[in-house]
């Protein structure tokens, strides 16, 4: 039907169809009509489609008569509503002010309207310097809102754009909920940085979404494949092993009563933020033993992930590589000795080889199925257990094929859209439909264990001969076992019962289930052979939206594209609206996406849509999927709660002059000084101003200054960052920075010109305040004086610039706050001076006698150093002279006859002497 | 209590007692009627002026007992009568303050910063941060430098403020060449590095003038940008 709607090839259609928005969904319309008829924040579950909403609001407003300015979007999110507003035939289209536009043509496309994405730190100097038209803005739509606390960039620019502007709106999306489940009233924080009043919740189980999606529900299939023993029994010995880790963890820190770190949350992907977010203030504190807990843990989580995710000789090679670090490097918290850990390296090597001894071979319960009669000369005798759920796959896609062929009223063959959690999955997974198990184990086995060639050729010459005589009783390979297994698990009433074809499959017995499975392996891998010559060269290339995907078939088209670590975030939203596929096969299931799909099905009605969910049936890759679930859900009835209990005061919008937020401190401080102060004496009002240079935007500083009341200069410096006073010039530094530049040799420079132009130069150093506070951790100190400390540099520093004063802040807050009081009774700053002052300027300080430029380019010279320097320029009147010096001159001034030679050589060498050295040098 | 770390008020009575009696003498004034009690200086110690040289660390006798003196261990030290806490040169000097003494004395430090005038070209107030809540100590301390030409230097532990002890000394008559750039030690690196200081020349403007001129016709080239005050 689609076919005879639209002519033209499947992808070609696909290319052409309507726009993601062409139906808006009943509940979006909802969401757009309560939001813009009242500002307010929109928080929405994870993949019901905030972004069409926000595309909604860009599409209203994409015309020169309003400006509208989108914050918080990274570039891939604009290109990607830019590519939709494009696809949809607005004229007006997005544009985006990055610093490619330069500061004088910025106002031009400012008054030129529409919708812009704008960088923050532009932003924020264009509202400073009052080069953008404030009066003239819409309003404001702010992407991700949860990010938007306190001190951001983003909050700095709303409290500008409130301040100028009454009358414009701000308009808030996130479908973050989770976000907002940690800290104190941070649902309630975000509002008063936003100036909004209302708070949207739309929930997945709300009741308009609810019932909405209901009426579109595609067709599911749910399979719960079940995991091999060896698998099972992988799983709780790295439970085992992680609940240790956690008890240990919380013995070595009493202080970590928190329920976060429960076993569920532990195998969760947020762990290890939840986890640095309570150590980070003490890590400087903690003992080795508690930072090695917490590599553990992540290391064990990884190995949860592989278990699930890869091959069994992936899955080896990682446990091998750990044992090998820990023996190389001795470096383990004791898991590694745990009985448990014991029977998952028995057990992860069983899955891929048993040595043909029976007593090690008993122990593994894989083999006890398998009868061992033959190669007991082998040392290694192969098993390559393949993945259950590829297994699943295969049965999946078999069905698709079957359906497809009879499917001339659905108008032709549906495509597949197989979905995996990454790149390295979906790359497997090709590899298994195209080339099968076997060979795709081999080549992993022969490709991280190499050595052991011969048991591989034994394993596939086993395996021809089995083949070709066609018993199926006497297969020992991994096909057999999972038919046994799979038939183990539908008489266990696993499988769901939601499809009708698993569903006759189910009605028939165990015996006859093997027989088919193995006709189907004969039949798949005869058919397999065909099908490696035919897709050889199937590196076809489709007129994708995204270069992620992974193509299998042509007709019907079929192709594997990976659910994370695209460049493009919407690529597979992209591929998805593109190919439109009938089957979509998640292999790794993700909450996002999952949504995604019921919109898309609900966006398109009358399309038939089936999902095959395949999922390891009580493994922790469900628990994780279900913990996530939940979580969301608990975020959301937390909001829902404190919507019902916040009080929101009147002014909270800020559109006339009572809101405290807009109000900057200073005025309010005169006030309370004044009776502090003795009576109140003098009290000058004099307007405070600070001036930054423009790069320093990047950082919050500037925006808590501003808050303090202190007027803000936005200018290129060249000397320093801040300048508080005529006098004071300050460099500021973060940790990291410091470190850098104390390294590269720019902080050097930078200090030799601040103290070269201002009275007080400063250095500061400011700490993040969710790091600990603190410049080496505890246990960091070596024995000597090490030149390569940070200390030790620092010291040098200070001995080298006498004036140099150092602050040290713990936070921005504190920062700020000192500008302020070091600004106490003192002159303002000149912006016009300070910006004057470059390294090329030749205001001499007094305390110098001697010119710094030709300072510096003696000390440049070999054989002049800082201690000699003085003595030649108290000598020499000019470099002119210099260069008329004999060499038993120079000895002479400079007392060294070393020194004087260097210098001698250097000033006399020609360059043609200078190449042909350099030549053979090399 | 002149001392300025809270361990040392509860040590050994004998400690506390001569800490007392040294509290009252005015620092630096009659020290050589204190006896010098420490058995590793048993020689009179001199009273050491700012530019006098010395190889050792001198501290001050109030600082006697101070834990951090445990970790001076890779320069030696000895007890002199001086009226910053340690002298670490011939012109750098520290004074040390415990956050938790400065909780208790707020006014200490300012006597002693007095007392000090401007008398060292490098004058490092060393702080040693041990109270849980240091910032609006800290806020108080950095203000305070500036008006008293001071360096706040921040030890979180007794062995970091003993380090930085040692590097002072240690690094007293270093160059700073491990601060700057690294250039690589060729002919050509060094020419172009240091024509390149001149700020109307470039890297590849440097390479030319040298392939038409010698490094010696070259030189005065500064002449023209900025004459030597000599």
């Amino acid at each position: 039907m689609r076919c005879s709607a639209r002519p033209g090839s499947a992808t070609a259609a696909g290319l052409s169809a309507p726009p993601v928005m062409a139906a808006p969904l009943e509940h979006e319309n909802q969401v757009f009509l309560d939001l813009f008829h009242q500002d307010g924040l929109v928080i929405c579950a994870r993949g019901l489609g905030i972004d069409r909403i926000l595309l909604r609001f860009l599409r209203l407003y994409c015309e020169p008569a309003s400006l509208v300015l989108v914050l918080n979007t990274s570039p891939a999110e604009e290109e990607y509503f830019i590519d939709q507003l494009r696809s949809d035939g607005v004229v007006h289209l997005p544009r985006r002010v990055t610093n490619e536009i330069t500061s004088n043509c910025r106002y031009e496309v400012y008054t030129q309207g529409g919708v812009l994405f704008a960088t923050s730190r532009i932003l924020v100097v264009d509202f400073l310097t009052d080069r953008i038209p404030s009066n003239l803005i819409t309003g404001i739509l702010v992407y991700k809102a949860h990010r938007i606390i306190e001190s951001c960039q983003e909050a700095f620019i709303l409290r500008l754009f409130r301040q100028k502007n009454k009358n414009g709106f701000i308009k808030a999306f996130t479908d973050n909920a989770i976000a907002f489940h940690t800290g104190f009233c941070h649902v309630e924080r975000v509002m008063r940085n936003l100036f909004v009043r209302k708070l949207y919740l739309w929930p997945r189980f709300h009741i308009a979404v609810n019932s909405f999606l209901e009426k579109h529900k595609p067709e599911v299939v749910e399979i719960h494949v079940s995991m091999t023993p060896a698998m099972l029994t992988i799983q709780t010995s790295i439970l085992d092993i992680l609940n240790v880790c956690l008890r240990e963890l919380k013995r070595y820190n009493p202080a970590l009563e928190v329920e976060d770190l429960s076993l569920e949350n532990a195998i969760g992907k947020p762990f290890d933020k939840t986890i640095r977010h309570y150590l980070d203030p003490l890590w400087h504190q903690l003992g080795a033993k508690t930072k090695s807990l917490v590599q553990d843990l992540k290391i064990l989580r990884t190995l949860l992930q592989y278990l699930t995710q890869y091959d069994c000789v992936t899955f080896l090679n990682l446990v091998e590589s750990l044992k090998a670090t820990e023996k190389a490097f001795g470096q383990n918290s004791g898991w590694l000795f745990l009985d448990s850990s014991t029977s998952m390296f028995v057990n992860a090597r069983a899955r891929v080889y048993r040595i043909s001894d029976d007593k090690i071979s008993k122990k593994s319960k894989v083999s006890e199925k398998m009868d061992i009669k033959e190669r007991k000369e082998l040392k290694r005798e192969l098993v390559l257990e393949s993945n259950p759920k590829w297994e699943a796959l295969r049965e999946v896609l078999k069905e698709i094929e079957s359906e497809n062929k009879n499917s001339e009223d659905l108008g032709g063959p549906g495509q597949v859209l197989i979905c995996a959690s990454d790149d390295r999955t979906c790359a497997q997974l090709r590899e298994y439909i195209i080339a099968g198990a076997e060979a795709l184990l081999m080549r992993l086995y022969n490709k991280t264990f190499g050595k052991d060639e011969r048991a591989g050729e034994e394993w596939i010459k086993d395996r021809k001969a089995v083949k070709s005589k066609g018993n199926a009783r006497s297969d020992k390979g991994p096909q057999a076992k999972k038919a046994k297994v799979e038939a183990s698990s539908k008489q266990n009433k696993i499988m769901k019962k939601q499809d009708l074809t698993l569903t006759q499959m189910m009605g028939k017995t165990e015996e006859e289930n093997i027989e088919e499975e193995m006709e189907g392996y004969k039949e798949l891998s005869s058919s397999e052979e065909i099908s490696i010559e035919e897709t050889k060269p199937e590196d076809f290339h489709l007129n994708l939206a995204s270069d992620a995907y992974y193509g299998i078939f042509k007709t019907p088209l079929t192709i594997i594209h990976p659910l994370q670590g695209c460049s493009d975030p919407y690529a597979l939203t992209r591929v998805l609206h593109e190919v439109e596929p009938r089957y979509v096969v998640l292999y790794d299931a993700e909450l996002t996406f999952v949504r995604q799909l019921e919109i898309y099905k609900a966006s398109k009605p009358g399309k038939p849509l089936r999902v095959y969910f395949l999922i390891y049936g009580g493994s922790t890759e469900e628990q994780r999927y279900l913990t996530v679930l939940r979580k969301e859900k608990e975020a959301f009835e937390k909001l829902i709660r404190e919507k019902a209990s916040m009080v929101i005061p009147e002014e909270r919008e800020g559109r006339d002059e009572t809101n405290l937020d807009l109000v900057r401190d200073s005025t309010s401080a005169t006030v309370s000084t004044d009776t502090r102060k003795a009576g109140g004496q003098e009290q000058k009002s004099v307007q405070q101003t600070i001036i930054v240079d423009m790069r320093e935007f990047r950082s919050e500083l500037p925006s808590l200054i501003h808050r303090r009341g202190i007027d803000i200069e936005p200018v290129t410096l060249e000397v320093g960052d801040y300048i508080l006073t005529p006098d004071i010039c300050i460099e500021r530094k973060s940790i990291s920075d410091l470190i850098g530049s104390l390294n590269n040799g720019r902080l050097y420079s930078q200090c030799i010109s601040m103290s070269r132009y201002y009275k007080r130069p400063i250095l500061l150093i400011e700490f993040d305040p969710s790091k600990s506070f603190s410049l080496t951790s505890r246990g960091s100190l070596h024995q000597e004086i090490s030149s390569n400390d940070i200390t030790s540099k620092l010291t040098l520093l200070t001995l080298h610039f006498p004036r140099l004063r150092i602050l040290w802040c713990p936070s921005p807050h504190a920062t700020a706050e000192l500008f302020e009081e070091l600004k106490q009774n003192r002159s303002q700053p000149d912006a016009a001076i300070a910006m004057a002052i470059t390294a090329d300027s030749e205001i001499v300080p007094e305390s110098d006698k001697y010119n710094p430029g030709s300072k510096d380019f003696l000390l440049k010279i070999p054989g002049v150093n800082a201690k000699n320097c003085h003595v030649l320029m108290n000598h020499i009147k000019s470099i002119s002279e210099l260069v008329t010096l004999s060499q038993d001159k120079l000895s002479e001034i400079l007392g060294n006859a070393v020194n004087a030679k260097q210098l001698y050589d250097f000033i006399h060498k020609s360059y043609a002497e200078a190449i042909s050295q350099g030549k053979t040098k090399r | 209590m002149p001392v300025s770390w809270p361990a040392r008020v509860t040590a050994a009575s004998s400690g506390s007692r001569e800490g007392a009696v040294l509290g009252e003498l005015p620092p630096g004034s009659e020290a050589s009627t204190v006896p010098p009690a420490a058995s590793g200086d048993s020689d009179p110690c001199p009273t050491l002026k700012p530019g006098a040289k010395s190889n050792c660390i001198i501290v001050s006798a109030r600082q006697r007992g101070n834990p951090i003196l445990k970790f001076v261990r890779n320069i030696p030290w000895e007890f002199g009568e001086i009226v910053p806490d340690y002298v670490l040169g011939q012109s750098t000097c520290a004074l040390f303050l415990s956050l938790r003494y400065h909780n208790l004395n707020p006014n200490y430090i300012h006597e002693r910063l007095q007392l000090l005038g401007k008398t060292y070209a490098v004058q490092v107030l060393l702080v040693q941060v041990d109270v849980k809540d240091p910032h609006q100590a800290l806020k108080e301390l950095a203000k305070m430098c500036i008006l008293a030409d001071c360096t706040l230097i921040l030890a979180w532990s007794p062995e970091e403020a003993g380090r930085y002890l040692e590097t002072y000394k240690a690094y007293e008559q270093k160059p700073a060449d491990l601060l700057k750039e690294k250039v690589d030690q060729d002919f050509l690196s060094i020419v172009t590095d240091c024509l390149t200081s001149v700020k109307s020349v470039n890297k590849t403007d440097a390479l030319s003038l040298l392939s038409t001129f010698g490094v010696s016709h070259l030189l005065p080239i500064r002449v023209q940008t900025g004459p030597c005050h000599c």
